[in-house]
């Protein structure tokens, strides 16, 4: 197994994050259900700014890995720390890396007994107690920035799976966090409506947050990746830029990967 | 829409796409021959089918009609005893009291209405055919039951009259685009009037109508027409005007704070009308300015300091330090002998703080919360020293209102205090933690394993054995806490149906965004699975409704205990069990199937909101 | 690897205010100690008012004659406390069971005809359901009882059929057949006629598989059922051995010491917990030996251990439990001994007609008759009526359940409605209707306790005179709740078994 903290992200990126200080650090992180082991010791470094892409077969763990940092899993051995915050039992820590790391679901999850200009001013309202008109000022911006403010006092269910996407990237980004989680977010979508939202994540790379993303999206792993990390059987495989590792992967399950889904 | 052109038709095409929900087609109306041939002899076993199902119909109604319009029935039983019935023996000179609560109840109902759009239009045709049914139904009853030949040719002359009615409006009533329409409050004003008229018309229960009998157990002379007819109209004129007021109400402010308004009203509105006015607590002022009032001012001012300072962000865990010391020490009272105001005040102020880093956020959400623990500190302070206070309606026996007026505040009262305790339940039962899990299980099983009347017999003897001594407990009081205790397991049932509706992924969104625990069940789960319950949990009020009958069993005065035992006992209508009995059917029946009527309506529009 | 810097500034002591898990079980633990103190509380208050007022809570009573005379059943003038209740036992059980068959089949007459094609059957079944849905059941027990006592007085001439059946204010009385001496013998054939049919039964099946001729397996098994039952009516003297055999057994029940069930009823407790927590244990072993458990986990072990030890200690510090267990045993035994021990000839069942007496002004039913009383009757129609309207809905809910594609491919594989019925949506409605169903069986059972209302000696009535009796209520009330929670565990148990072939029957 190679070290995954080891790896220098490089090539054809334009940022440099050879200083830039470590996010998200997993040392040894292991996790079983009953008698199934799904991490099994997970190492990784994740610096400030850098667009992390997980790749992998189903059931190789990459899921309950990103959910075991925002702690919607509870890992059993190792260490995770987020921005310099130990995952531990206590419980200000917990809350503290909940509301510093946004996540976005394949299923979206939006709440759907409010509007949409309510699920995404809610959190700022009721966890980081902002005054009502000023969370939905910002909801109203956020919603701009994805796109779609016209649909602000609409419920959910009368939004397309591609705009009710876009809200729940506004609903995590209301949160204003370091931290965003993609848990294989255009899964659930019709083909059409994935670019939309890739788009948005695309801009959202751009301007410089900190993400790690699930996805079956080759494409967008080659775009905007600064590394990939190749996992199977709750173990980290592989890890490389995007360019080692479509090219000359080094390892043979990622290279079958790769056969088989390419 | 035929015969506009090509374009319209695309027009109607898309309409009809974007809208999936249309008018199911409407079946054409055969002709009566027909529809006779289709409906009930399509096929030979139909037919026999048809004429056996007749047979059996007008036999089992011969029979039925021959026992409730037998001769011998004393239907006077009722009518003299209507207030007996409705409110057992609240004294006469204290009536004003039970109109004013009926005032008040429909000045709420009247604008609840009006407030929430209810009833829709109804095609004067239906109407017609529906006057029509009724007619012919009547001619049937009169031709069946075993009535005199004056009374049978009145009761036809009356079906006569219902049926020409409805066959003229069917008639006038137009069709397709000239059809007129009739909102179905304006036919209920029309029927309520209607009676209301017939009190001034006809001598309900008068004594010159029982034959050869002395009157001697009323007290007063007189008829129940003579002494309700003037309330009852006043009565119709208040809700016709509430109705009205809440019209303009609605069109004047904004609907949703009307609505909130409207449903904290209905919620105060029982211990107002039974604790305020039906029971006209004998208010002691030396002691309620001496120690109530300093006691409430007290717990006022410290606790909104505590809660203004617990729901200030800045505040973080010492905060929830304190709220469990708080609670901590509300238990502790119970070890040193105190007045229970004072622990209970301690035991809200607890849950209160407890709650509070929840709500916290700027100043005016601080100040909402602390207004609504002064609020609700006040609405308890004042429940507890008037339940405390003996009432001045002096009525014979335990409990100073009977009859159906008890019935209702039973159901109220039981389905009011069982809402949050079956919550409660519903949440500890799906919790994650395991003794919480266990607890309510077992409760809730073994509640739903014995039957209610073992616990209202176990409630109404046994509960003042548990009590300290010095503590007493009227027996309406116990038995509201047992039928609160039973009601709240299966109401915990039902919501638990609704929390398993809501998917893993809301709870997981919600703490994805850092809404704790609290934060997450009060606006994400509940109002979710509240909204996926409604439908049970109204099924669930019709049950409580039919259950407050077993009160008869354990000697509660209530409508069938005075059906069953009061009136028939009467020296005047001695063995008149049968008239009682025929005369509280059909009221339990018209509440349930109305209230059922209203939980069908709520569940298609829950429906047809499902999004 | 390398330390990174932030792992130096991490602290690794959590707090104990501040760990979501000391956090959790001190709620609990919290919340436990609350109940535990306030149930204790209240038990103490109670013991006090007892003593003050001079109340015993023990359960002498039910070996104490009382004076109860009980309307109906297999004992109506009982001795003793114990014996009335187990009377009123038998009441409840049998009107439930009636109450349950009967609102069954009418249930489903009900919820079909509300689907019937015929406008007036389906009205007939819809204005039954709004009827009876919703009027309290006390009520129509109530009309009901007061309808039948307009009912004709009893007399000689009062039956359709005089001498067989009598309808009068006193009840219904027809012909009774009960069960004789030689019953018990009998039954012992029938059982094993059972046996043996099961085996036929298999065996046709296999025959059926191979052949695939219909050999109509489940006809032939009761055909042999019958056979049996029929030979048995001649030859079950031959079972008159086993009367001895229970002797003996009765015998060696009586010479047992008592500890000898207390060992047995712990070692099965602790045996019990044991393989329960090796099992938990092994299920959370991954494959390369690691075992990792979560606090609740940790939780279930102690829970289930400490279960196991609360069953010891009860067993062996309630010697009481134990002694009864094994003098239940030997009663057992011995009656069995003298059911079996008769004389050769007895027949197995015997019949009887109705009977009137005459033994003060009013007339009533003698005993030799099968009568079902007023009370009965109006508990009978009311909880019968009443749930068969509820049973009704669930059929029509299973049934309009079934998707209408079931319906039309079955029509288009050219079967016939009833057999579409009994092939196609039946077996798919009966999966929607079962559970709720099952909890309206529930339901009922509870609702006949409202028979006090109308006089039948059921469990509540009888009770309720006991301890106006005897003063008795706590040990009446915690017998009620005993009898009433093993009722719906038996039937949930039923139901639930049902639920799970069902099920099974899917794959």
């Amino acid at each position: 197994m190679s070290d995954a903290t080891a790896t220098e992200p490089t090539g054809g990126h334009t940022k440099d994050l050879s200083r830039a200080r470590d996010m998200i650090l997993c040392e040894d992180v292991s996790k079983w259900y009953g008698d199934f082991q799904a991490l099994d010791k997970v190492s990784a470094t994740i610096k400030e700014q850098e667009v992390v892409v997980v790749l992998g077969p189903s059931g190789g763990g990459k899921s309950t890995w990103i959910r075991c940092i925002n702690r919607l899993e509870i890992h059993q051995e190792g260490r995770i720390i987020v921005d310099d915050v130990e995952l531990t039992n206590d419980l200000r820590n917990i809350e503290q890396v909940r509301s510093e790391v946004g996540m976005v679901f394949q299923q979206f999850n939006l709440f759907p007994h409010l509007k949409v200009i309510d699920n995404v001013s809610l959190a700022p309202i009721w966890v980081r107690k902002k005054p009502r008109a000023e969370a939905e000022e910002q909801a109203m911006a956020l919603l701009e920035r994805v796109g779609i403010p016209e649909q602000a006092h609409k419920y959910p269910g009368q939004l397309s799976g591609g705009q009710q996407q876009r809200v729940a990237i506004a609903r995590a980004l209301a949160m204003e966090p370091k931290i965003m989680l993609f848990d294989e977010v255009t899964s659930a979508l019709d083909p059409e409506m994935v670019k939309e939202v890739l788009d948005i994540m695309k801009a959202l790379a751009l301007s410089g947050m900190t993400m790690m993303v699930v996805t079956h999206e080759m494409g967008f792993a080659k775009e905007v990746a600064d590394r990939i990390m190749f996992m199977e059987e709750g173990q980290i495989v592989e890890v490389g830029t995007p360019t080692h590792f479509f090219e000359n992967p080094t390892e043979d399950r990622t290279k079958l990967f790769l056969s088989q889904i390419l | 829409m035929a015969g506009f052109g090509i374009g319209s038709e695309i027009a109607s095409v898309a309409a009809t796409a974007t809208v999936p929900i249309t008018a199911p087609p409407e079946t054409p109306k055969l002709p009566p021959r027909e529809w006779v041939k289709a409906n009930l002899f399509s096929s030979p076993f139909n037919s026999v089918l048809t004429v056996v199902s007749t047979a059996i119909l007008l036999t089992l109604s011969w029979n039925l009609l021959k026992f409730i319009f037998n001769p011998i029935r004393q239907w006077n039983a009722s009518a003299t005893n209507l207030r007996l019935l409705m409110t057992r023996a609240y004294p006469e000179e204290q009536y004003l009291r039970i109109w004013v609560c009926v005032a008040i109840i429909l000045t709420l109902a009247g604008s609840s209405m009006a407030v929430w759009r209810t009833g829709s239009a109804m095609p004067v045709t239906g109407l017609g055919r529906k006057l029509l049914a009724t007619g012919a139904l009547l001619v049937l009853l009169a031709l069946l039951a075993p009535f005199s030949a004056g009374a049978t040719v009145q009761w036809l002359l009356a079906a006569l009259v219902v049926a020409a009615v409805g066959e003229a409006l069917r008639r006038t009533g137009g069709r397709g685009e000239t059809e007129r329409t009739v909102s179905t409050l304006t036919l209920q004003v029309v029927a309520l009037a209607g009676l209301v008229a017939s009190l001034w018309v006809i001598p309900f229960g008068h004594h010159s109508y029982i034959p050869k009998r002395i009157p001697q157990v009323m007290h007063e002379p007189g008829t129940v027409a003579l002494s309700t007819k003037l309330p009852w109209t006043i009565m119709l004129v208040v809700v016709v005007a509430a109705y009205f007021g809440g019209v303009l109400l609605r069109d004047r402010l904004a609907e949703n704070a009307l609505r909130v308004t409207l449903v904290v009203l209905w919620l105060l509105a029982p211990p107002v009308l039974v604790y305020l006015i039906l029971r006209d607590p004998d208010f002691d002022m030396g002691h309620v300015i001496g120690t109530d009032i300093p006691i409430f001012l007290a717990y006022a001012v410290l606790g909104s300091t505590l809660l203004l300072w617990l729901t200030r962000p800045s505040t973080g865990e010492i905060g929830r330090i304190v709220a469990a010391l708080v609670l901590l020490a509300g238990f502790a009272t119970f070890l040193s002998p105190m007045r229970m105001v004072l622990r209970l005040d301690l035991l809200l102020l607890a849950t209160f703080a407890l709650a509070a880093p929840t709500f916290a956020g700027g100043l005016r959400a601080r100040k909402r919360y602390t207004g609504a623990w002064l609020v609700l500190l006040g609405v308890m302070s004042w429940l507890i020293t008037s339940i405390n206070t003996a009432s001045t309606v002096r009525v014979p026996g335990g409990f100073f209102i009977g009859g159906l007026a008890i019935t209702l505040m039973v159901a109220i009262f039981t389905i009011v205090l069982s809402v949050p305790l079956g919550i409660a339940l519903a949440l500890a039962r799906t919790s994650s933690m395991p003794i919480f899990r266990l607890l309510a299980t077992w409760f809730i099983e073994f509640v739903r394993g014995v039957p209610l009347i073992t616990i209202l017999i176990f409630f109404s003897i046994m509960l003042p054995l548990f009590l300290p001594r010095g503590m007493h407990l009227g027996e309406v009081a116990a038995v509201i806490i047992g039928f609160v205790l039973f009601s709240a397991a299966y109401m915990a049932e039902n919501i638990r149906g609704g929390l398993q509706s809501v998917t893993r992924g809301q709870h997981e969104a919600a703490e994805a965004v850092g809404m704790t625990t609290a934060q997450k069940t009060v606006f994400i789960v509940l109002p979710q699975a509240l909204r996926v319950a409604i439908p049970p949990l109204v099924g669930h009020c019709i049950g409580v409704f039919k259950e407050t009958s077993l009160l008869a069993i354990i000697g509660v005065f209530d409508l069938l205990y005075m059906a069953r035992y009061v009136v028939p006992g009467q020296t005047e209508f001695m063995g008149s069990a049968r008239e009682s009995i025929l005369f509280v059917i059909p009221i339990y029946w018209i509440v349930c199937s109305r209230m059922s009527k209203a939980s069908q309506r709520i569940e298609q529009r829950t429906g047809l909101g499902e999004r | 690897m390398t330390a990174p810097t932030t792992q130096q500034r991490v602290s690794h002591r959590v707090p104990l205010w501040r760990d979501v898990i000391v956090i959790k079980w001190v709620t609990q633990v919290f919340l436990l100690v609350v109940v535990l103190s306030a149930m204790l509380f209240l038990a103490s208050q109670a013991g006090d008012n007892l003593r003050a007022r001079n109340i015993n809570t023990e359960f002498d009573f039910l070996h104490e004659p009382v004076m109860i005379q009980i309307s109906e059943g297999i004992d109506t003038h009982p001795d003793t406390g114990a014996r009335a209740l187990w009377s009123a036992m038998v009441n409840t059980l049998r009107i439930s069971g009636a109450g349950i068959i009967f609102a069954t089949l009418l249930g489903v007459v009900v919820g079909l005809a509300r689907l019937s094609d015929n406008w007036l059957v389906r009205r007939i079944a819809s204005m039954w359901v709004e009827g009876f849905r919703n009027i309290p059941l006390l009520v129509q027990m109530i009309f009901f009882f007061s309808a039948l006592t307009a009912l004709p007085r009893v007399g000689l001439g009062s039956g359709p059929v005089n001498g067989w059946l009598h309808i009068s204010n006193k009840g219904i009385s027809m012909p009774r057949v009960f069960i004789a001496d030689g019953f018990y013998q009998w039954a012992v054939v029938v059982l094993i006629g059972a046996v043996a049919a099961h085996y036929v039964r298999r065996h046709r099946q296999r025959i059926q598989d191979e052949t695939g001729a219909s050999t109509s397996p489940i006809l032939w098994a009761l055909a042999t059922v019958a056979l049996f039952g029929l030979v048995g009516l001649f030859v079950h003297p031959v079972f008159s051995w086993l009367g001895p055999v229970f002797g003996s057994i009765a015998d060696l029940f009586d010479s047992l010491p008592n500890t000898a069930p207390q060992v047995l009823f712990s070692a099965v407790a602790i045996g019990v917990a044991t393989i329960w927590i090796r099992r938990f244990l092994s299920a959370h072993r991954s494959a390369r030996g690691h075992l990792s458990l979560s606090d609740d986990d940790w939780f279930r072990m102690i829970f289930v251990a400490l279960a196991s030890l609360a069953v010891v200690l009860l067993v062996v510090r309630w010697s009481g439990l134990s002694a009864w267990a094994l003098n239940s045993s030997r009663d057992l035994s011995e009656v069995l001994e003298t059911k079996f021990e008769v004389d050769g000839a007895a027949r197995p069942f015997d019949a009887m007609r109705p009977d009137i007496i005459q033994k003060s002004r009013f007339p009533n039913y003698g005993k030799n008759g099968l009568t079902m009383s007023i009370g009965f009757a109006s508990v009978f129609f009311a909880v019968v009526f009443y749930t068969s309207a509820f049973i009704g809905e669930n059929v029509r809910g299973g049934i309009l359940a079934v998707p209408k594609g079931q319906t039309e491919a079955a029509k288009a594989v050219g079967l016939k409605r009833g057999q579409v019925l009994r092939h196609v949506v039946l077996p798919q409605a009966i999966r929607v209707i079962m559970p709720p169903t099952g909890n309206q069986y529930l339901n009922l059972l509870k609702n006949t306790s409202l028979a006090i209302a109308v006089g039948y000696s059921d469990m509540v009535q009888v009770g309720t005179t006991v301890f106006n009796q005897t003063g008795m209520t706590l040990p009446v009330v915690a017998i009620w709740m005993l009898f009433y929670l093993s009722c719906s565990l038996t039937i949930s148990v039923f139901v639930n078994w049902f639920n799970v072939r069902m099920r099974l029957v899917e794959r």
